[in-house]
């Protein structure tokens, strides 16, 4: 048995580690379920999560240092660390406050770095709980002796996790003491990372206003007020704003509509010109008529009985396009954006065109 | 209606001949079942000998196209000719495959 040269005190640590170590990895197992479960029942998308039983070196070399101040194990609390790395800076708060409420939390031994920093000066952020299972849910699972050990849970951003990573990874690399120098360009580096922090912040939540304004403006039905994006036409499409004309068509041949993407069109309405939903809106309504003719010229006499659930936007597209002059050369331009561009893209688009051209809105529109 | 599966330079190729309608389309449908078992890799369906299309047919290619998306493949429908291209561009679907002289 490897005892490190430790005195007797602390070989008897290192052996009561050594048989705490299943109660440990059962730990570790039911408190990192629990955190995920937390995670995923309040829509909370982290970058990672991470944990580790302390490896037996390490805790020899923990012993040498300070052993005598621990009379037992489970003094010590990180033989069991984990560690939540998020994306944002709010999220941290968000999760510290779920851990407060899922966790006991030994407040006399947990930490908050992030507030440990002089208003000048800049370095580690990240908050270190202490915490122990429930009792109640140690004893539901038949392990009450979980809710006797306690372990850190750390919480910080992608950016604090890279910079403490890397600041650790250099101070244990040089030999010597690391000259001022680098200190401070360490420290220089964790207020250009706090301002990216909060710079990542700010843009969600930026993103997220953005988003609750559109869908109000949606929902009062000002699409004149929306521009036309990829958000913005998925919030659209949930309307089902091709629904009817879809179902006409497929009237035609009794069709079974197959769900398929739908967003290769947006470029389509883009390149016609269309800058806001109520452009969409317009074309729907002024060439819903036409759109449906153009699909019975072409579908009538088949007995093709499935059709994409573009059917319909792909019909009004094609008749903007025609009403607006674009002609054969329009019509392939559309298929080139929609299906990449290819050689046989103008044969199709003439043979659109010429199913189109004995429709009523071709031989008006002069 | 036939269908030949084989290895071409390493790529699973099905090559149709005849017409698709409806009444071949059972058994088109059994013949293509190996194409099923590497839905995770390219498939190339050759189609230079294929006439005609229905929606049974087209049904095949949409099943083949949905379980090569769901295990990371990819259909490849080669030499269609103008008719059948018509197909699949009046029913909406010409732009789920990749479709190439």
């Amino acid at each position: 048995m490897e005892y490190y040269g430790l005195d007797l005190h602390c070989q008897a640590l290192l052996d009561e580690y050594r048989q705490s170590l299943p109660v440990f990895k059962h730990l570790q197992q039911v408190a990192m379920d629990k955190l995920t479960t937390m995670l995923r029942n309040n829509g909370i998308v982290v970058n990672s999560m991470e944990s580790r039983i302390k490896a037996e070196e390490s805790l020899a070399g923990k012993l040498h240092r300070k052993g005598a101040k621990y009379a037992s194990i489970r003094d010590i609390t990180d033989i069991f660390g984990g560690r939540i790395i998020t994306y944002y800076n709010e999220d941290v708060d968000r999760i510290a406050s779920l851990v407060e409420s899922s966790f006991d939390i030994d407040w006399k031994n947990s930490v908050d770095k992030r507030k440990m920093h002089e208003f000048d000066s800049f370095g580690y952020n990240s908050l270190h709980y202490i915490c122990r299972l429930p009792k109640e849910a140690c004893d539901e699972l038949g392990a009450p002796e979980l809710h006797e050990l306690r372990f850190e849970l750390q919480m910080r951003t992608a950016l604090q996790h890279v910079w403490s990573d890397i600041q650790h990874d250099i101070g244990y690399k040089s030999e010597i003491e690391t000259p001022m120098e680098y200190h401070r360009s360490l420290s220089r580096l964790a207020g250009l990372l706090e301002l990216a922090d909060n710079e990542f912040s700010r843009i969600r939540a930026s993103i997220n206003a953005y988003r609750r304004r559109t869908k109000a403006l949606l929902a009062t039905g000002q699409l004149d007020q929306i521009q036309l994006d990829g958000d913005t036409f998925r919030w659209y499409l949930d309307r089902e704003p091709f629904d009817n004309l879809n179902k006409r068509i497929a009237s035609v041949n009794q069709a079974e509509l197959q769900e398929v993407p739908i967003q290769n069109y947006l470029p389509v309405m883009k390149e016609l010109g269309m800058a806001t939903l109520a452009d969409v809106e317009k074309m729907k309504n002024d060439n819903e008529e036409d759109a449906y003719q153009l699909a019975i010229a072409q579908l009538g006499n088949t007995d093709l009985d499935i059709l994409a659930s573009t059917i319909g936007l792909q019909n009004l597209c094609m008749v903007q396009i025609l009403k607006t002059g674009g002609g054969c050369p329009g019509l392939q331009r559309m298929l080139d954006t929609v299906n990449g561009k290819q050689e046989y893209n103008e044969l199709i688009a003439q043979s659109i065109y010429s199913q189109a051209a004995r429709l009523s809105f071709m031989t008006t529109k002069a | 209606m036939n269908i030949e599966i084989k290895e071409v330079n390493g790529v699973t190729t099905a090559i149709m001949e005849g017409r698709l309608d409806t009444p071949a389309a059972i058994k088109a449908g059994q013949q293509m079942q190996p194409l099923f078992e590497v839905a995770d890799k390219e498939i190339v369906i050759d189609c230079t000998q294929l006439e005609y299309i229905s929606s049974s047919g087209l049904r095949l290619f949409l099943a083949l196209r949905k379980e090569t998306s769901t295990k990371g493949g990819k259909v490849i429908i080669e030499h269609i000719n103008d008719e059948i291209k018509k197909v699949f561009m009046m029913t909406g679907f010409f732009n789920l495959f990749v479709i190439r002289n």
